[in-house]
């Protein structure tokens, strides 16, 4: 047994290792076009470096589905979708007490989601929001890893207008899709408002309770307490306004932030294997690994956020 | 729990606050060139994204500004 050195490797491996990499990292940078600007055209073989990048912010079509155009981000989104249920039918399938890699691997991301809904949003109501939650959550974290598998984005197929397009590529890369999963999360949130609330929770947004009083109080005759009341019922009409838009910005947020933070991810990755090829983009996979974690854990997180918010009994002064 | 939810609040807030001036002007840009009143509706609409800006960040930040000053608010 050789002595170990750092990563389970022995010394002379890890050196090894390293020593290639930095040749690599070398290699590329004199190659790639900021090399070739430094040194200018040292005549190598054309093979040897990338493409540049055309990144292109609307998916391709890849084929009509009785008139209905299916992109290249819809196929991303089945195949999140197949890999997902394949995942959980795999686990799920022969369960154990004393559960394998796999089966604790998904326990132990189930059972944390499930304590951060229940931490947030209480006992019983998380409960009632973790399918909502865990459904986002895993979707976009895997639709992120997914597409940072090497080769995702290589596979092309010619379509029927006869253009060479991308067979695959990330769902939230394309912006229809982060606007489908902000309408979800907005429809759950107004919907388990109006659940636990009823009608009243309405009444955040129309809240024209003050300002009809002060209008009847001057109407009978009692101008002085009525004006009084009227300036602070015209605010509490202005304030539920205010509600109501902000409740239309958060799609609008919502969206952009996945979409943004996605696509910046997929060009930051494309930029640097073009300015210096083969091993100066890694560091950027594990970036982005951790950027698709983080933007699965602000959706969900943020969704759980407010329906918190919806459910909880509305204080009846806004101000 | 208050941690958390702090913290997902204020990751929320950057984009909030874009978003809604976004929509306000765009909002404003688009009523403009419907109802040639350039550049009206427009500024109407940079006002009002500002007001819901900050209107936005004040009620997302009244729980972690201090439990006594939310009480005292609510």
């Amino acid at each position: 047994m050789p002595k170990r050195g750092g990563l389970g490797f022995s010394i002379p491996v890890l050196a090894g290792v390293l020593f290639v990499f930095l040749l690599l990292l070398v290699v590329g940078f004199v190659i790639g076009p900021l090399g070739r600007s430094m040194f200018g055209d040292l005549g190598l073989p054309s093979w040897l470096s990338v493409p540049r990048p055309s990144p292109e912010l609307p998916a391709k079509e890849v084929f009509h589905f009785f008139g209905f155009p299916i992109t290249n981000s819809i196929i991303g989104a089945w195949l999140t979708m197949i890999v997902l249920v394949g995942f959980s039918y795999a686990v799920t399938r022969r369960m154990k007490m004393v559960p394998g890699r796999l089966q604790s691997a998904f326990e132990f991301l189930l059972g944390w989601l499930y304590n951060l809904c229940q931490r947030v949003a209480g006992e019983e109501n998380g409960r009632r929001f973790f399918p909502v939650v865990a459904t986002i959550f895993l979707f976009v974290a895997f639709n992120a890893w997914l597409s940072l598998i090497p080769g995702f984005g290589s596979i092309t197929v010619i379509n029927a207008e006869g253009h060479q397009v991308h067979l695959l590529r990330g769902a939230n890369t394309d912006i229809n899709m982060p606007l489908a999963l902000a309408l979800v999360s907005f429809i759950f949130v107004e919907y388990f408002g109006l659940k636990s609330l009823g009608i009243r929770y309405l009444g955040k947004f129309l809240n024209m309770g003050q300002f009809l009083r002060s209008i009847g109080q001057i109407v009978r005759g009692r101008i002085r307490a009525g004006l009084n009341g009227l300036f602070t019922g015209v605010i509490h009409v202005f304030v539920g306004f205010l509600e109501a838009l902000s409740e239309l910005v958060r799609i609008i947020s919502f969206t952009f932030r996945l979409f943004g933070n996605m696509t910046a991810g997929e060009i930051l990755l494309l930029i640097a294997a073009f300015l210096i090829p083969w091993v100066f983009a890694i560091p950027f996979y594990g970036l982005e690994l951790l950027v698709g974690f983080v933007q699965a854990l602000i959706f969900s997180g943020l969704t759980l956020v407010f329906l918190t918010l919806a459910v909880a009994h509305h204080r009846e002064e806004a101000t | 729990m208050v941690r958390w939810v702090a913290a997902l609040r204020l990751i929320g807030l950057g984009f909030f606050i874009g978003g809604s001036i976004l929509l306000g002007v765009f909002a404003g840009l688009w009523l403009d060139s419907r109802l040639n009143t350039s550049p009206v509706l427009a500024i109407v609409g940079l006002v009002l994204g500002i007001v819901v800006a900050f209107y936005g960040v004040y009620r997302m930040l009244l729980p972690l500004i201090g439990k006594k000053q939310d009480k005292e608010n609510s």
